[in-house]
């Protein structure tokens, strides 16, 4: 036998070990089984130690039959409760409706709000293309002031400024 | 509302293959009636599961005042879902998972913790449980039979729940491994291997409490199988 003492059964041989009690076990594995508690003191003393849980559970009663009454009183109380959550439903249906009604108009009402900013937009756009004046006539219209002189007579009229500011 | 189909009413026990085939297609039927809105179909649908439901339940909350109620309330949850169930899975199937989930709900609602007899068992009691462990049948007086419950319940509690549950579910209400595996959503190996292993701290519980009992005359002999070893 295999020095397993003080130890529990072999994990790969606990699923058959309860086959075993449950009488589940036949051919192969069975065979199999019994040819491993020849050698496994570890399982055979698991097996010893568990086998009278069987006898000491059929002792124990299962629940009792409800009867054959049970099925209408679980209908009755489904019927109960159906019609309990339809009056819930019914008391919320017109807060409901006045609801979806709402929420249909402010949508509406988002939507074509929506589309006169889009349009206004689109026509804002459209007249600021036509009034489009490039900067390059600007430019020749007010000279930038700031701008080097691109000639002798603008040298002469910007020091003449300068003069005439002084006195 | 519509009549059930002739013959859906008929329960059927020890079935075959072929039996057990017509007996799905049936109860698809019936699940179909249901899902169209036929409360007959679906009353017949509580007849032939309420047994076993009723077991489910009280396997998980041990003998509660709430069992019924629960129950209720389970098919109560299977009638307004009903329609989502795509046939796809056994009835039975959807049935105790939602029935398993109810349990547990209702059970961290309530914060019910099991309860731990620490007592110390009298004499009568002693014998009457190691008599239990080594009959070969139940005892057929349904008065000593309840006692023989109530004082197999005490050891029972004081095992982890969920592990409690599974060996009740198996061992006492008669689901099969394969049920438990699928209502629990655990593998077969699994459920096979947690069975074993409760069963031997079952069996520690019991060499203490009734191994250690001064009058017990195995006291000294069984107390040496206590669960160090498993």
């Amino acid at each position: 036998m295999e020095a397993r003492f003080n130890q529990g059964p072999c994990l790969e041989f606990e699923a058959l070990l309860e086959d075993h009690l449950s009488g589940e076990l036949s051919g192969a594995d069975a065979k199999k089984l019994a040819e491993h508690l020849e050698n496994c003191a570890a399982c055979s003393t698991a097996l010893e130690h568990a086998a009278p849980s069987v006898q000491l559970l059929r002792a124990a009663q299962p629940a009792a039959d409800p009867g054959p009454g049970f099925s209408h009183v679980v209908m009755a109380r489904i019927r109960a409760e159906m019609s309990k959550r339809g009056e819930q439903k019914s008391i919320w249906l017109p807060f409901v409706s006045m609801a979806w009604r709402f929420a249909a108009t402010a949508a509406l009402a988002l939507a074509l709000l929506v589309t006169f900013d889009a349009v206004r937009h689109m026509r804002y756009e459209r007249q600021s293309s036509l009034a489009y004046v490039p900067k390059t006539e600007t430019r020749d219209l007010f000279p930038d002031p700031a701008g080097p002189p691109a000639n002798r007579d603008e040298v002469l009229m910007m020091v003449a400024d300068t003069n005439h500011g002084k006195h | 509302m519509a009549d059930v189909p002739k013959g859906m009413a008929a329960s059927a026990s020890a079935i075959s293959l072929p039996a057990r085939a017509r007996k799905r297609e049936e109860e698809a039927e019936l699940v179909r009636l249901a899902q169209s809105g036929e409360e007959a179909a679906f009353e017949e649908l509580i007849r032939r599961h309420q047994q076993r439901v009723f077991g489910l339940v009280n396997g998980i909350l041990r003998r509660r005042e709430d069992v019924e109620d629960v129950v209720q309330q389970v098919f109560l949850k299977v009638f307004v879902s009903i329609k989502r169930f795509d046939l796809r899975a056994a009835f039975s199937t959807w049935l105790y998972k939602i029935a398993v989930n109810e349990c547990w709900d209702y059970l961290r609602k309530k914060k019910v913790r099991p309860l731990v007899y620490e007592t110390d068992l009298s004499e009568e009691q002693v014998s009457r449980l190691d008599g239990a462990a080594s009959a070969e049948r139940p005892p057929e007086n349904p008065a000593r039979r309840a006692e023989t419950n109530d004082i197999l319940d005490q050891l029972l509690n004081e095992l982890p729940e969920r592990d409690r549950e599974l060996l009740v579910l198996k061992e006492i209400e008669g689901f099969s491994v394969q049920e438990l595996a699928e209502m629990l959503d655990l593998n077969v190996n699994t459920v096979k291997v947690r069975l074993f292993r409760v069963r031997a701290r079952l069996m520690d519980v019991y060499n203490r409490r009734i191994g250690s009992h001064p009058e017990h005359p195995a006291a000294s002999g069984r107390s040496e199988t206590d669960g160090s070893k498993i």
